[in-house]
């Protein structure tokens, strides 16, 4: 009896506190990107593997991610690596089997903000075909693979963690899960939270019943 | 003190449980000619279902609720497509016809407002988040319907599935005719929930057959399935699939207690039954039918013993029930002059490569590669990456991932279960030989199942690697799962189990709960 209630006490505050750390940390936001909104097209694709780069990149300060748009139903691993005069600033990994139009790679966080890089994308192809998304461009601008041009500059986004925490942003987020359905208004959110909170209550009350 | 109250109550449990088990099957089976009326016998079936199990099912139906809120519209997995299927349905009579994605104009105009087609596959773009946008969706909602058409001849990958799931939704469809497309899913979708809840009944009620004792292991089964991630956003979203993991978990559950308490006319009817309504629901379930066809196989011998042919009499009964619908299906498309299995004979012309590629490519679907083999995954260690992590967590149209971390962290709890479950089975090791026969056929529905999703994926490949490679279309075997959760608390002991049951229930819980806060901030952070 004793043993099941402690160990209900402790999952339930261990999640508890799991939830707090979650909600006290910030989303990551768009800190730059060279995406021109309502221009973005495949601008190359490839069944084999290839390494795409591209320069004239600035990496912001704090950027502790970077995500390209590569577009695959199950893509492979896939390396980031950013250079600046020949030497590596920031590199990460995203493991295989990633699915839609772009994957994030995190990599540790930029102390300054680092003009005039080069980003190149690494992937090895088996079966898969790989479709690179991005803005059409000039030749001399565009991205190669290191023989040929693409068609336009691949799409990148450098991510850093926002100032602002989850919990502070909770208001919006309800307000946004309100928005493009009906019924619609920030009350969804409440009612999603009361049958959470309810389907909780409700196992805690079952285990203490049936297993105390 | 609470110990003693603790195994008092489970003997108590234990009793009623066993109770109607003591009419001997041979009587049972010998006066199944005459059996009582059918409604009085489901109405005391639904009497002997202990609230212990209803409240699993009121759990799954709250969360399944939950995750129908947290999804965005039109944001799971293939569900304009399912959508088209009940409009088609609901507003025509007929079935779809054709599985090109060229959706209605009305169904278009709202997946357009809502910019379904932007978000989906793209994880960098948010739902609709400003007033303007909202407006916009208005407009096209407004456009939506001064151009509305009856139904929905194209139903994209929907088309071919048969009707069962689409017949229940065109009721909630046509109740909020009065409201947009956007009302009609959010009704549709609670309706979905409710499965979620019968999986987690039948999920409860198949631990409590399979596993006598102690009695607290079926309420961790229970609660840990109705916390299910997976679960909830399938069965809060419009797909057949809820209602076949639900149709799935009553086959299993009736089978187990077949296999207990005999094969007579009302086990039959609802075997055959359950077939029948799990082949109108989804063409999945023929993975499970030859597990289901061994199993009454293996029932009748075993009755004819005692009853003799009367008991093939209740295999044919059976039998005829579960192929019912096939037998109508092909019998219409024969007499309109269509090929026989209509819509869904157009996988025929996909097949390709040497029954051994195929072979082994099932194979390295699930497991690793064995020598002599093609790699047909390279880099990919399926059993994890596919699957492992799909049941971990990829939400939304699969573009929603846990950081990589989670996935290396999940491995812990999941090898604690896979370790305290194989404790149990060694401990119990007598009694699994005497069931060996029942156990042999829930490893062929399993089986089944997995060839039919590995046969399937084979169809695409090599343009898609692993196109059903999908967590989700193995959650038909959720019952089986439901067991190994139970056996793993077993596993830490008569002392200890308890707790680790509680454990293994709060584990889900918070599953559940990270799961459906990867969905938040993915579509609305």
């Amino acid at each position: 009896m004793r043993g099941v209630k402690l160990a209900l006490l402790a999952g339930l505050a261990l999640l508890g506190v799991a939830l707090l750390l979650t909600l006290l940390a910030s989303p990551m936001t768009v800190a730059a990107t060279n995406k021109v909104p309502g221009s973005e097209a495949p601008i190359g694709a490839t069944t084999t593997g290839a390494t795409y780069c591209q320069s004239h990149e600035a990496l912001p300060r704090g950027t502790s991610a970077i995500r390209i748009w590569l577009d695959a139903s199950a893509g492979p691993r896939v390396s980031a690596i950013v250079y600046s005069r020949g030497r590596v600033v920031a590199s990460g990994t995203r493991g295989s089997v990633w699915i839609g139009g772009s994957f994030t790679v995190p990599v540790k966080p930029l102390a300054r903000t680092i003009s005039g890089t080069t980003v190149c994308a690494s992937f090895r192809l088996h079966d898969e075909t790989i479709v690179i998304q991005g803005m059409p461009s000039s030749r001399a601008t565009a991205a190669h693979d290191g023989r040929h041009a693409l068609a336009g500059r691949m799409g990148v986004e450098y991510l850093r963690p926002g100032t602002r925490s989850w919990l502070s942003l909770g208001s919006e987020v309800a307000r946004r899960m309100g928005l493009g359905r009906t019924p619609g208004g920030t009350w969804i959110a409440l009612v999603a939270l009361a049958l959470f909170a309810s389907a909780v209550a409700l196992t805690s009350r079952l285990l203490l019943r049936d297993l105390a | 003190m609470s110990e003693r109250a603790a195994v008092s109550r489970a003997r108590t449990v234990e009793r009623q449980r066993q109770r109607p088990r003591r009419q001997s099957s041979a009587r049972r089976v010998a006066r199944s000619a005459g059996a009582p009326g059918s409604s009085a016998w489901a109405w005391a079936a639904l009497r002997r279902v202990p609230a212990t199990a209803w409240l699993c099912a009121l759990i799954a139906c709250l969360n399944a609720a939950c995750w129908s809120l947290v999804t965005p519209p039109f944001q799971a997995p293939d569900e304009p497509d399912h959508f088209a299927y009940v409009k088609q349905l609901a507003e025509t009579g007929e079935l779809p016809s054709s599985s090109s994605e060229q959706l209605s104009t009305e169904e278009i105009n709202v997946l357009q407002g809502v910019h379904a087609f932007q978000i989906r596959l793209q994880p960098q773009v948010h739902t609709i988040a400003t007033e303007r946008e909202q407006q916009e969706l208005q407009s096209y909602l407004k456009l939506a319907s001064t151009y509305a058409t009856p139904g929905s001849p194209n139903a994209g990958v929907a088309a071919s599935q048969p009707p069962l799931y689409y017949a229940l939704e065109a009721i909630p469809y046509v109740l909020a005719e009065h409201g947009s497309d956007l009302a009609r899913l959010t009704l549709m979708r609670l309706t979905s929930a409710l499965f979620a809840g019968l999986t987690a009944l039948f999920v409860f009620l198949f631990v409590r057959e399979t596993l006598p004792e102690p009695a607290w292991s079926w309420t961790v089964a229970g609660l840990a399935i109705a916390l299910l991630p997976l679960l909830g956003m399938m069965s809060g979203s419009v797909n057949p699939d809820s209602l076949l993991y639900a149709i799935s978990a009553a086959v299993f559950y009736a089978l187990a207690r077949a296999f207990r308490r005999g094969l007579d006319t009302h086990t039959a009817i609802a075997l055959g039954a359950l077939c029948a309504l799990g082949l109108l629901t989804k063409l999945n379930f023929i993975g499970l039918a030859p597990g289901v066809l061994l199993g009454l196989v293996m029932l009748t011998v075993r009755a004819s013993r005692v009853s003799g042919r009367s008991a093939y009499r209740l295999m044919a009964l059976a039998g005829a029930i579960a192929i019912s619908p096939v037998v109508a299906y092909v019998g219409l498309h024969v007499v309109s002059g269509e090929h026989p299995f209509g819509i869904v004979s157009s996988a025929q012309s996909k097949r390709h490569g040497s029954l051994f590629a195929e072979a082994a490519y099932i194979w390295q679907l699930y497991l690793p590669r064995l020598p002599g083999m093609v790699n047909d995954f390279p880099g990919i260690f399926t059993t994890r990456q596919l699957w492992f992590n799909g049941f971990v967590g990829l939400y939304g149209w699969l573009d929603t991932p846990f950081p990589a971390w989670v996935y290396e962290l999940a491995l812990i709890p999941a090898a604690a279960i896979v370790a305290l479950c194989g404790r149990s089975l060694v401990q119990a090791r007598s009694r699994l030989r005497e069931h060996a026969a029942e156990l042999c056929v829930y490893a062929v529905m399993a089986l089944g199942l997995m060839l039919l999703i590995g046969a399937d994926s084979y169809l695409a490949f090599p343009t898609t690697d692993a196109e059903y490679a999908q967590a989700r279309y193995l959650l038909p075997l959720l019952a089986l799962f439901g067991v190994v959760l139970a056996l793993a608390a077993q596993g830490a002991g008569r002392r200890w189990g308890p707790a680790a049951g509680v454990l293994i229930a709060v584990l889900f819980v918070g599953h559940d709960l990270f799961s459906q806060l990867q969905e938040l901030a993915r579509y609305y952070g």
